[in-house]
């Protein structure tokens, strides 16, 4: 049996490290173009990393130090664990778009 | 069970795709002919505007792919001279004008080595918005 919510917090991490890369090159760019196309660039990716912080201090925190909470979490995790592989497989294009 | 509902959903979103970019994006945007006159042109303008921002603003080394159009926007010139005249690599500039041109936004005058590349006929129409991106690099 898959841990799902372990798997879900490593795509989540996966998650931050491509948005880091995305992050860099909007803020090289914005440096150079300051717009509001560049900065909403930033400030969608920017979010998007939030999203993924809060995920796996959820997990570092509730979820590890709570056990009714974590039987609850468990009973959806694999939904989570869908949700953050979609947006990891999302995210990877958008660094292949960005980065090429 | 809940799984069973979660993986037939996902099969269901593969095999079926409700949602799909070319359906909204027309794929005759970066064709303008003739019957694309009118009330159509501005729709393309926009989206086109929309395009030039996401290639420029929205990818590493988008600032030199902006240069380049400028520089060649009043006379073509090759990848060699392009590289010259920009002070990059060579191997830069050979890179960066095959994405271009795999946008649609600048083509070669003819088919042999070392050809002049020039604007395509939509980015031609729409150098205002090259214009208005310059200007912001310009500030900087």
């Amino acid at each position: 049996m898959i841990d799902f919510m372990l798997a879900a917090v490593v795509s989540a991490f996966l998650n931050i490290v491509l948005l880091l890369i995305v992050i860099g090159t909007y803020v090289q760019n914005m440096r150079v173009i300051r717009s509001y196309y560049t900065s909403g660039l930033v400030l969608v990716a920017v979010l998007l990393m939030i999203q993924n912080i809060v995920i796996v201090l959820f997990w570092s925190t509730l979820y590890v130090d709570d056990k009714a909470l974590m039987m609850s979490a468990d009973m959806v995790s694999h939904y989570l664990f869908a949700i953050n592989v979609i947006q990891s497989i999302g995210l990877s294009v958008l660094v292949w778009i960005t980065r090429r | 069970m809940t799984f069973r509902i979660f993986f037939l959903m996902f099969v269901l979103s593969l095999g079926f795709p409700m949602f799909s970019f070319s359906g909204i994006i027309p794929k005759n945007i970066f064709h303008v002919t003739d019957s694309f006159t009118g009330k159509n042109n501005s729709e393309i303008n926009r989206r086109f505007k929309m395009i030039l921002w996401a290639i420029i603003a929205g990818t590493r080394g988008g600032v030199n792919r902006a240069k380049i159009l400028n520089l060649i926007k009043n006379n073509p010139l090759n990848a060699n001279k392009i590289a010259t005249e920009l002070n990059l690599d060579h191997k830069t500039v050979a890179h960066h004008v095959k994405i271009l041109s795999k946008n649609k936004l600048i083509i070669k005058a003819e088919k042999n080595y070392g050809a002049e590349y020039q604007l395509t006929q939509i980015m031609t129409e729409n150098q205002n918005v090259l214009e208005e991106i310059m200007e912001k690099i310009g500030t900087k």
